[in-house]
């Protein structure tokens, strides 16, 4: 079989952003253009505010509004989520979309130009929407909740490149993962986020889950970059255990696995796209 | 089909010419086709039940923990259990039913459903009841896992006044996934958008995770306006008899407006599927995808 995955001669950096901006605008004509301006905003904005009030609720009911620490620890957790949900969300819909529903997919593969870059730019309204998020539940947690920000700029700075690169690299692994699943493929990345959503501390301390799964919170970047974010935005760290780890010492352990992470992403996506393209699933339509 | 048969018609008018027997035996039959796969769907599609069972489970462990982090008392992660089992129900309805026309318009069947002889009313109502086949063992699978691993203990005293505030919940809850459905395919393309704004705003404004009355005056709308929320608060109140469980409104008076909402709702539906058949055809969009 020829080799289709090795570059095409002549391609350059240049063709690629080209690729990738053309991406964004057809990323962001389909995630919000189309839709009503009015309702696109209002799912923008109502979404994530009601999964934080929903903690916060929670929160008053039982402590009376007393331990603001804890608050603090929930609305963080909440607000960054919205990155993982956006970027997950966003890489798996973008290519199961271009595949199943508008078919474009194979038009993209057979251009010159490689899927990566166009994949990247077509997630990015998604992303994007999901940064929003996280600034408007940040922002009414300092306005409403009173939360205390107490930024330390360059570690956040560190923690959030980190942290992106990081679960990106997570997001392009479930893209080529879902690209060979026959069904229900797009329950995936809701599944793998709300997995990871359970393991993270996002929500609750880690030393809160049970003994056995305490080890696996441990190996995945996104524990490490919430704590590390929550230490950068608000200048502490979680309650429980992983709040008494040094500063290095959390941004070490966010750098490492999210060094492990990147590399095997990538080698991943490269092997289903590799696999797809072999199997013919790059214009399979399950009908799911 | 043998009971058509011996009724042959000898012109096209006699044939058009239905008796109400035949009316209502063919309304039954589009009912039991469009349940039949949602049923039969439990056992041939086992990726279903995982997710649909693995997705209120991850969302019900995660607020379990948030509550034992907070020190809660036990009878909580009760509330969230129950909670995370009518979240299936909400899911259901709200993709299964509210955004199923335009998946079906968008697969082509839609005009299939428009062009044979029966009523709208009978696919919607297969659909409920295929849904809620379905849904009910999803459901009934997250109260027993999260009961057992998270050791909720349940005082129920009156089961059947519980069964029947599950059944009235379900009516309302359905009948507002049948009249969103025809609205879902007017909106097109917002299809999308709408189902995942019913999801966590839902959640919250229907106290799934906590004693609605806790939203304070909010409360009060939600009750008039959302089934889930006034079953949820009924069912918690006949299944956690404690002060935690206090209602907004005693038993006997949600029950009351959940059969109010179920008859809205299906009237609704009715008046909003004859609107949706007009304006498709006066518009021509009954075939048109992606819009």
């Amino acid at each position: 079989m020829t080799d289709r995955g090795r570059p095409v001669p002549g391609i350059t950096v240049a063709d690629a952003w080209r690729s990738f901006r053309t991406a964004v605008r057809l990323g962001w004509a389909i995630e919000a253009n189309w839709s009503d301006p009015f309702l696109f905003a209002v799912y923008t904005l109502a979404k994530p505010l009601a999964a934080a009030g929903i903690l916060v609720v929670m929160f008053q009911i039982i402590t009376g509004g007393q331990g603001t620490e804890f608050l603090q620890f929930l609305i963080v957790g909440a607000a960054l989520w919205n990155i993982v949900f956006g970027v997950m969300g966003g890489l798996v819909q973008s290519i199961l979309e271009d595949r199943e529903r508008y078919r474009m997919m194979k038009y993209v593969v057979v251009t010159p130009s490689s899927l990566f870059p166009f994949l990247l730019g077509r997630s990015l309204a998604r992303i994007g929407t999901s940064l929003v998020a996280v600034v408007l539940t940040l922002g009414v947690g300092v306005v409403f909740l009173g939360v205390r920000l107490d930024p330390s700029l360059l570690y956040l700075a560190a923690a959030t490149i980190l942290g992106f690169l990081a679960v990106m690299s997570m997001g392009v692994f479930m893209a080529g993962w879902c690209l060979q699943l026959r069904q229900e493929a797009w329950s995936y990345p809701e599944a793998i986020a709300g997995a990871l959503y359970l393991v993270s501390g996002a929500i609750f301390p880690v030393d809160i889950l049970p003994t056995f799964v305490q080890p696996v919170a441990y190996a995945f970047p996104t524990t490490w970059w919430l704590e590390a974010s929550r230490r950068g935005l608000l200048g502490h760290g979680s309650p429980g255990d992983i709040g008494a780890l040094s500063d290095g010492t959390v941004m070490l352990l966010l750098l490492v696995s999210t060094a492990i992470v990147l590399p095997l992403s990538l080698a991943a996506f490269a092997w289903f796209m590799k696999r797809a393209r072999q199997a013919g699933l790059l214009d399979m339509t399950t009908g799911s | 089909m043998s009971g058509f048969r011996a009724a042959t018609a000898r012109n096209p008018r006699e044939a058009a010419d239905w008796s109400t027997g035949r009316i209502i035996r063919t309304n039954l039959r589009a009912i039991m086709g469009r349940a039949y796969p949602r049923i039969i769907g439990l056992t041939r599609e086992p990726s279903w039940v995982f997710f649909e069972i693995l997705l209120p489970f991850l969302a019900v462990s995660a607020f379990v923990f948030v509550y034992r982090a907070l020190g809660a008392a036990e009878e909580f992660v009760g509330f969230v259990v129950l909670g995370g089992a009518m979240t299936a129900f909400w899911l259901n309805v709200v993709w299964m039913m509210a955004a199923q026309f335009y998946w079906e318009k968008d697969q082509g069947n839609l005009e299939l459903y428009f062009t044979a002889p029966m009523h709208l009313m009978s696919i919607l109502a297969g659909m409920a009841i295929g849904g809620l086949v379905l849904t009910s063992s999803r459901a009934l699978a997250v109260i027993v896992i999260g009961s057992v691993l998270y050791g909720v203990s349940y005082q129920i005293e009156q089961p059947l006044l519980l069964a029947a505030v599950f059944l009235l919940t379900m009516v309302p809850l359905y009948g507002m996934g049948m009249l969103f459905a025809s609205l879902f395919l007017l909106w097109g393309r917002e299809a999308f958008h709408l189902a995942q704004l019913l999801q966590e705003p839902i959640y919250f404004l229907g106290g799934v995770n906590f004693p609605i009355r806790h939203l304070g005056v909010v409360s009060g709308l939600v009750v008039a306006t959302l089934p889930l929320a006034v079953g949820l608060d009924a069912m918690r109140q006949l299944v956690f008899p404690g002060a935690a469980s206090q209602g907004v409104l005693p038993v006997g008076t949600e029950m009351t407006i959940l059969a109010v909402m179920g008859v809205v709702f299906l009237i609704g539906a009715r008046l909003a599927l004859g609107w949706l058949e007009t304006l498709a055809r006066r518009e021509g969009r009954l075939t048109l995808r992606w819009q």
